[in-house]
């Protein structure tokens, strides 16, 4: 294993691979750290791209983009207050105020270096975990994937802030989406009204850029003559700072590092949550466990410790699940798992046993990735800054052409470019109609493996008790009913609060 | 960055730009091969070495682009639609057949003008590691006990579903088919043991190798050099023989001038040695047949398949 691993990182580091990685890092960087540009977005920009790459440079190239968005944000959250990427909000918290006491230079390098340490643990753990995964993956007939996948939705549903009637109802949209077009085990047509646009279904991608990336940017473009998101801070802030104190202030909270990376690793892991949530539930629980909660949001170090080493760990941890499983946890990893399709890669239980050198080279990528982001930020970070000041303006109708790139190249086919289109809408009217989109993305990508797993459990065994008496089956499908019940709880005492705090406004 | 991006974005659209081209001359641009299988499928496997021969010999880029989607019949649909110019080539199989006579589409061979034949890949009846059979003879003999019991992982319509159906006709037997549409999940399923059988190929021999899987008997008629110890049906007393032929095909109203320029070089493809060796990892012979022979071996392979779909009772036309 180690052989294998030491190969890999000796392939990797020859220019064929490293000048990929090293450019979807920076690319990586450089979308985290736009506001209003998400990881998501940046990996479906990129991923057409790398097409006509090998597989493992393609593959090393969106490795780099993941690693490099999920440290990316942390620029801004730290120096402007806000966050590059979701996945940094929690950075914010603590960081901002750090840097506005006037240690900038700490806030970023505590992050950047939090990142580095907890991608780094997450990179063990991905390496170490994933063969034995994959073995247990082998034992999940149909009616284990069945129940994970209807977990994975009642998770996502469940999860998301504000309604979760509407979460659920997301979700639903999404399976719907996935019923147009031939069925996928005899292929009768379903609502295609013999329409050869319909007969295919909607293609994966396109509808994803285009209720993601599409709608996102036309909701932003909305708030370009709405004033206020300005930027107003210090022109050249000043970043030198003690490298190794700041390495030493991380590695002296050990307890803090390893919690807040299992954090993220076991996010990463189940299917459906991400690092948005990784981040905050790691700050979160930081605070819990500290001895000076008080301090958090104030500008303490383990505040920003927490947040960025749990978000860089939630990507070795994510790509677990789709090495091991073939199962994307959210809409990044569903691209992700789009680009190893893309290129070739089967992913699921055999991959890492039949393609090791693929596999390795991936925790390779990964790994160098982390020493690339460290090198790409140090170099950049001011640089990023200033370009935070592009005005949407510009950047919008760029991004956009990329997305209708991005929908062509997949298939060469305009058809997906009209799908594109169409659900750029239907996003945009979900959005403003305060749907979460995130269960949508997760019902269209698990519908068909739900319908296809129900089907085929059916044909295996037509005994339907079978979901509940066969054990792992039957754990998960208690998970998601219990997820749901503790969504409702939740949304039930969060309504007495607001009952009760109601007459102090 | 977005200076670069945007630059970016003007090569790509370059590339993908259409310019007029006059027959005599083809081909003065890219030809574009539509796969309609998702890559890493063994279809992509076998036309993936094959593209850069082409390239070789037509002297211009013979791209891949992967058309996946509803049993391959969303890239046949594009195959079928696209401009008869020979810069759309069609990288088709014998589900070409099966999927018109089961229904689930109303394209088949005729819509198309034969170009070659390049490659045969023989049937093997695969058995996961956790069955109690040891060969065929005591499958045989369990199937006769426990009718509809045995568990086929097939994809519904498919070549995967007549190979053991043609099986079942000839040895008496009964099997249960779950649809996993695809070699690679069918794979899965075998390995955990959530199938008993399934139709694969000599491209898993490693999985063999190494216990995890068993090939129980072959469907060519002469035994595999690179496998000599599984026998072939027909010598188990089985009369069945079955492959999966590949080849190309071109729209219709493709001029014959461009025909037979993709003809002569697929031919020099199909000759060069690195492609035997290629087609040797996928478990595939190489088998040329020009457009005549090609053409005559798609009529009565319809009629095959008609003829199974039939007796099968999953005949729709």
């Amino acid at each position: 294993m180690f052989e294998l691993l030491g190969q890999a990182l000796i392939d990797i580091v020859q220019w064929k691979y490293l000048l990929p990685l090293f450019v979807g890092t920076l690319v990586g960087v450089i979308g985290g750290s736009l506001p209003g540009v998400t990881i998501t977005m940046t990996v479906i920009v990129v991923l057409p791209f790398t097409f006509g790459l090998d597989p493992l440079q393609g593959l090393a190239c969106m490795t780099g983009v993941y690693v490099g968005g999920s440290a990316g944000g942390l620029i801004t959250a730290c120096l402007l207050g806000i966050p590059g990427t979701p996945s940094a909000i929690a950075t914010t918290f603590d960081g901002f105020p750090m840097a506005r006491n006037g240690e900038p230079g700490r806030a970023v390098w505590l992050g950047v270096w939090s990142s580095f340490f907890g991608g780094l643990l997450g990179g063990v753990f991905l390496i170490l975990v994933t063969g034995p995964l994959a073995a247990l993956a082998l034992e999940f007939g149909p009616w284990e994937y069945f129940s994970l996948f209807v977990l994975a939705l009642a998770m996502v549903a469940g999860l998301t802030e504000g309604s979760l009637v509407k979460g659920l109802l997301s979700g639903a949209i999404g399976m719907l989406i996935t019923v147009i077009g031939t069925d996928p085990i005899m292929g009768v047509p379903r609502f295609t009204f013999d329409s050869p646009f319909l007969a295919g279904g909607f293609p994966f991608l396109p509808v994803l850029i285009g209720v993601f990336a599409f709608s996102q940017i036309m909701s932003d473009v909305e708030k370009l003559r709405q004033p206020g998101a300005a930027t107003t801070a210090a022109a050249r802030p000043m970043l030198s700072v003690s490298q190794l104190k700041v390495i030493g202030e991380i590695l002296t909270r050990p307890v803090l590092l390893l919690w807040s990376t299992i954090v993220g690793i076991v996010i990463g892991v189940l299917p459906a949550i991400g690092g948005s949530a990784a981040n905050m539930l790691a700050w979160d629980q930081a605070r819990k466990m500290s001895k000076t909660p008080d301090r958090f949001g104030k500008g303490t170090p383990e505040g920003i410790i927490a947040s960025e080493s749990s978000n860089n760990a939630n990507v070795g941890g994510s790509l677990v699940t789709i090495m091991a499983f073939g199962i994307p946890g959210d809409a990044v990893t569903a691209v992700m798992l789009g680009a190893m399709t893309i290129h070739g890669i089967q992913s699921g239980p055999l991959f890492v046993s039949q393609q090791p050198k693929l596999a390795y080279g991936i925790y390779a990528a990964y790994i160098v990735a982390h020493v690339l982001m460290v090198a790409v930020i140090a170099a950049t970070a001011l640089l990023l800054l200033r370009m935070t000041r592009i005005r949407l303006a510009v950047l919008a109708p760029v991004v956009l052409t990329l997305c209708v790139v991005g929908a062509y190249a997949l298939n060469n086919t305009m058809a997906g470019i009209y799908v594109l289109l169409i659900f750029g809408v239907v996003g945009y009217l979900l959005v403003k109609g305060g749907f979460p989109l995130a269960p949508l993305i997760l019902g269209l990508i698990l519908g068909d493996q739900i319908e296809l797993n129900l089907v085929r459990s059916i044909m295996s065994d037509p005994d339907p008790w079978l979901f509940i008496t066969r054990p792992i089956s039957g754990g998960l499908l208690l998970a998601a009913a219990i997820s749901v019940a503790l969504a409702i709880w939740q949304h039930l005492r969060h309504r007495e609060r607001q009952a009760e705090a109601e007459p102090d406004f | 960055m977005s200076k670069t991006m945007v630059r970016l974005v003007a090569a790509a659209l370059f590339l993908t730009a259409t310019l007029p081209a006059a027959a005599q001359q083809y081909p003065d641009r890219p030809v574009k091969l539509i796969v309609p299988w998702a890559a890493g499928g063994d279809t992509d496997n076998i036309f993936r070495p094959f593209a850069p021969l082409m390239q070789k010999h037509l002297g211009q880029p013979f791209v891949i682009a992967n058309v996946s989607g509803a049993s391959g019949t969303t890239g046949a649909r594009e195959a079928k639609s696209a401009p008869p110019d020979g810069y759309t080539v069609y990288a088709v199989h014998d589900y070409i057949h099966s999927v018109y006579y089961v229904g689930i589409t109303d394209i088949n061979y005729w819509d198309f003008e034969p170009v070659c034949l390049i490659s045969a890949t023989p049937s093997v009846l695969t058995a996961s590691a956790k069955t109690p059979w040891s060969d065929w003879k005591s499958l045989l003999e369990d199937a006769k006990k426990r009718p509809g019991q045995i568990s086929v992982g097939a994809t519904l319509g498919s070549t995967s579903h007549f190979f053991p159906a043609l099986i079942e006709k000839a040895a008496g037997i009964k099997f249960k088919y779950v649809s996993y549409d695809g070699l690679a999940p069918r794979m899965n399923a075998l390995l955990g043991g959530h199938i008993d059988l399934t139709d694969s190929n000599l491209t898993q021999k490693g999985k063999v190798d190494a216990g995890l899987l068993k090939f129980i008997a072959i469907a060519s008629d002469q035994r595999d050099p690179e496998m000599s110890s599984v026998p072939t049906l027909k010598e188990l007393g089985v009369d069945v023989s079955f492959e999966v032929s590949r080849g190309l095909l071109v729209p219709k109203g493709t001029p014959a001038p461009v025909r037979a320029k993709l003809e002569d070089a697929c031919k020099k493809a199909t000759a060069e040695p690195e492609f035997a060796k290629a087609m040797k990892l996928q478990g595939t012979q190489a088998r040329f047949l020009d457009a005549n022979a090609y053409a005559a071996f798609l009529k009565k392979n319809d009629e095959v398949n008609k003829d199974i779909a039939r007796d099968l009772g999953l005949l729709k036309r």
